[in-house]
C-alpha cells in the first residue's frame, strides 16, 4: 500500500515445537500508516506478538513480505536489521525492561549513545524525561521506581531518538488502571504533538479505548480492521 | 567499541551479585598471592644460594691452569702470578681478584695427626664482602709462621689458639714440605672446606712452603654487575697473560646450581599454571552465571539495536576488571608480606620447630636457613598477564553465547 510505514503482505510465520509445526501467522496482510494509534487485539496464540516482532525487525517471516519504511526486511542482514531498530523504531516491552544497573536518565542516555549522539545526550535525556513529567525520576534506578514509573521511563527511552514508529507489546499488562491510563495519555500526547505512530499488541480494553484503529487477529489472520473516526 | 554507558553497565554489573563477585575476586587474589609469595620466597632462596656460591668460594669467574679443576694436582699452577693478577685487575669490570693455593697436608699436634687442607690466601684481598674472610681483617694474624684454623676442624681435633702445629706435605717437586706454625685464631666462614679442613695461611708463606714461587692454583674474580660476567670472561680469555689458562664463569663451574635454579624456575611456572586454573575457574564461572542470568536483559538490549559485539565487549570488560582487581588485591597482600619480612626474613628452621636458624650445605657451601623474600616486577607482570589471558579465554564461551543470541528467543520468559 502506498505511503504505509509498515506494509505486511501475505505473511506466514511457522514455529517448530519439536517436530510439530505451529503456524503462528497464516497469510496475514496489514498496513500501518503515519499517525496511527493502532491496537492489535486477539486471544492468546492469535499471533499478536509474532506480528509485532516481524514489524519490529526482531524476527523474520517464513513467507510473504514485510516492508518497514519501504525496506524489505527479508533482504536485510542481522546487522542491518539491528541498525534499523536502533535508528527508526522505538520499543516498549511488556515487563519494563530497563537496564537495572542504570538510572532512568542513564537508560535513556544509553539508547542515545547507541545512536551516536554526542556529549549533548545527557541534556537530551534529561529534557525528554522532564517533557514526559518524569523529572523527579532521573537519578533513580529501576529498583527504586514503581512499575508504572518504570514503564513510563521505558516509553521515554523508546521515543528518545524521536522514532517515527513505536511498537509496544502489552505495555499495560503489569500496570494498574491508573498507571495504565497515565501511560496511554503520555503516548497519545506524543502521537498528537510529535506525529509518532504507535502500534500496540494488547488484551487490555483500556488500550483499545484509546486506539484510533483496532485490528483483531484470530488464528494468525486479520479478522477485522476498524478505524475510529 | 565500548561506550561510556556500556562501561558503566559492565562496572555496575560487578556489584550486582556482590557475594559472587567477591568469591571470584578472592579466588583470583589467592591465586596471585600464592604465586607471588612462592615466587618471592624462591627468589630469596635462590639469591641466598647464588650469593653463597658466587660469594667467597666460587666467585663470578675463575682462572685456573687447564686440568687443575679435574685433577687438583699441586703442580698445575698459574705462573707469573704478579703479572697475571695485574692484567686481570686492569679490566674495568673486575672488582676483586683473589689468588688462592689449595694444598692437602698432614696437620700434627703433640702426638696426633690429621688430614687438612692448607689454603693460601691474601688476607687483605679476602677481607672484601665476598671474600673467604669476609668482613674480617686477619692480615696481622697470618704470616711469620702464624695461621688461622677452621673452627670445626679445630673443635674436632682439639686445636686451640696459641697452639703450635706442624704442617707436613709434599711440594710441587715431590719433596717433603714441612714447617711449624702457631694458631692465632679459629674462623667460621660460609665455605665448608675452610671450616672443616682449612689451615688458612698467607699466600707468600704457602708459596714458600710448597715451592711455588709466583704461583697459585686459582684466581677467584668478582665483578660489580653479574650481567657483565660473559663479556668479562671473553675479555679476560683474550688477555695474553691468560692465553694458556682456563677462564670460566660460575655457571660452568657449578652446573648443579644452575640446574637447581632452572628447577626453581620450572616450579614457578607450575605455580603460575595453578594461578591460571584458579583464575579461570573463578572468572569463567562468574561470567557464565552472569551471562545466563542476564539472557533476558541481553535480548532486550539486542532488540533496542545494541550489537552483539558491544555486548561481548561488555562481558570481556567485566571479566578483565574482575581479573585485574583480583590481581591487585593479591599483589597488595603479597607485597605486604614481602615488606613485613624484608628485614627479619623467614626462617625455615624456626618454621620447622627449631629455636635458632641453621645453615644448609650444598656442594660444600653453606647457605642460611633464613630467607628474605624478593619480589620482582616481572613476577607481578607474569600474574597480570596470566590473569588477563585467563579473562579473555574464560569469556570466549559467554561471548559465543551472546553472539548467537536471538533477541526474540532471549526475551521469551
Amino acid at each position: 500500500m502506498e505511503n504505509a510505514l509498515v506494509d505486511v503482505r501475505n505473511v506466514t510465520k511457522d514455529f517448530y515445537v519439536g517436530k510439530i509445526v505451529v503456524h503462528a501467522l497464516r497469510g496475514l496482510d496489514l498496513a500501518v500508516h503515519e499517525g496511527d494509534f493502532l491496537s492489535i487485539v486477539g486471544p492468546s496464540g492469535s499471533g499478536k506478538t509474532t506480528l509485532l516482532n516481524l514489524m519490529g525487525a526482531l524476527d523474520v517471516a517464513t513467507g510473504g513480505d514485510v516492508r518497514v519504511f519501504g525496506r524489505q526486511l527479508s533482504t536485510l542482514s542481522r546487522r542491518k536489521r539491528a541498525e534499523l531498530r536502533l535508528k527508526m523504531l522505538g520499543f516498549v516491552f511488556q515487563a519494563y525492561n530497563l537496564v537495572p544497573v542504570l538510572t532512568a536518565r542513564e537508560n535513556v542516555e544509553f539508547v542515545l549513545e547507541l545512536q551516536g549522539v554526542g556529549s549533548e545526550r545527557r541534556d537530551r535525556a534529561t529534557s525528554i524525561l522532564e517533557e514526559l513529567s518524569l523529572g523527579e525520576l532521573v537519578d533513580r534506578k529501576p529498583s527504586e521506581m514503581s512499575g508504572g514509573q518504570q514503564q513510563r521511563v521505558a516509553v521515554a527511552r523508546a521515543v528518545a531518538s524521536r522514532p517515527r514508529l513505536v511498537l509496544a507489546d502489552e505495555p499495560t499488562a503489569n500496570l494498574d488502571s491508573k498507571n495504565a491510563e497515565m501511560l496511554l495519555q503520555m503516548m497519545r500526547q506524543l502521537r498528537d504533538e510529535q506525529g509518532m505512530t504507535f502500534v500496540f499488541s494488547t488484551h487490555d480494553p483500556l488500550v483499545v479505548s484509546y486506539a484510533s484503529r483496532v485490528v483483531t487477529l484470530r488464528d494468525g489472520t486479520v479478522v477485522s480492521d476498524e478505524s475510529k473516526n | 567499541m565500548l561506550s561510556n554507558q556500556t562501561f558503566r553497565i559492565a562496572w555496575r554489573n560487578l556489584g550486582r551479585n556482590r557475594k559472587r563477585t567477591l568469591l571470584a575476586l578472592t579466588a583470583i587474589a589467592v591465586g596471585q598471592f600464592g604465586f607471588l609469595a612462592t615466587s618471592s620466597l624462591m627468589n630469596g632462596y635462590g639469591e641466598v644460594y647464588l650469593n653463597s656460591v658466587t660469594g667467597p668460594m666460587v666467585g663470578h669467574i675463575q682462572v685456573h691452569a687447564p686440568g687443575w679443576r679435574e685433577d687438583r694436582s699441586l703442580d698445575l699452577t698459574l705462573e707469573n702470578l704478579e703479572t697475571t693478577l695485574w692484567a686481570v685487575r686492569e679490566d674495568p669490570e673486575v672488582k676483586y681478584a683473589s689468588p688462592r693455593i689449595y694444598a692437602p697436608a698432614m696437620i700434627a699436634t703433640e702426638g696426633e695427626g690429621f688430614m687438612g687442607v692448607v689454603i693460601g690466601v691474601d688476607p687483605i684481598v679476602e677481607s672484601h664482602p665476598s671474600g673467604l674472610l669476609a668482613g674480617q681483617d686477619f692480615s696481622r694474624q697470618v704470616g711469620d709462621h702464624r695461621v688461622l684454623v677452621g673452627r670445626s676442624f679445630a673443635r674436632k681435633n682439639s686445636i686451640e689458639p696459641g697452639m703450635e702445629i706442624a704442617v707436613i706435605g709434599q711440594d710441587v717437586d715431590g719433596s717433603i714440605a714441612n714447617d711449624l706454625f702457631v694458631v692465632t685464631d679459629l674462623i667460621s666462614t660460609s665455605v665448608d672446606i675452610v671450616n672443616s679442613l682449612g689451615i688458612v695461611m698467607k699466600l707468600e708463606e704457602t708459596q714458600e712452603l710448597f715451592m711455588m714461587p709466583e704461583q697459585a692454583h686459582e684466581i677467584v674474580i668478582h665483578v660489580a654487575d653479574t650481567d657483565v660476567i660473559p663479556s668479562t670472561v671473553a675479555r679476560l680469555s683474550a688477555l695474553p697473560a691468560l692465553a694458556d689458562e682456563e677462564v670460566l664463569p660460575w655457571r660452568e663451574i657449578v652446573p648443579e646450581l644452575v640446574s637447581l635454579i632452572d628447577l626453581m624456575t620450572g616450579f614457578r611456572f607450575f605455580i603460575l599454571l595453578i594461578v591460571f586454573i584458579a583464575a579461570m575457574a573463578g572468572i569463567a564461572n562468574t561470567m557464565l552465571m552472569s551471562t545466563f542470568e542476564r539472557r533476558h536483559e541481553f535480548g532486550m538490549l539486542l532488540s533496542l539495536g545494541c550489537g552483539p559485539n558491544r555486548l561481548s565487549g561488555m562481558i570481556a570488560f567485566e571479566s578483565a576488571v574482575l581479573g585485574l582487581l583480583g590481581v591487585a588485591v593479591g599483589t597488595a597482600f603479597a607485597l605486604a608480606l614481602v615488606i613485613l619480612t624484608s628485614k627479619s626474613g623467614i626462617d625455615y628452621a624456626a618454621m620447622g620447630g627449631r629455636d635458632a636458624s641453621f645453615e644448609m650445605a650444598f656442594k660444600g657451601i653453606y647457605a642460611s636457613s633464613r630467607v628474605i623474600p624478593r619480589m620482582y616486577p616481572s613476577d607481578v607482570a607474569f600474574g597480570v598477564i596470566a590473569v588477563l589471558l585467563t579473562s579473555i579465554v574464560s569469556v570466549v564461551w559467554p561471548m559465543v553465547h551472546i553472539a548467537r543470541l536471538h533477541p526474540v528467543e532471549a526475551m521469551r520468559p
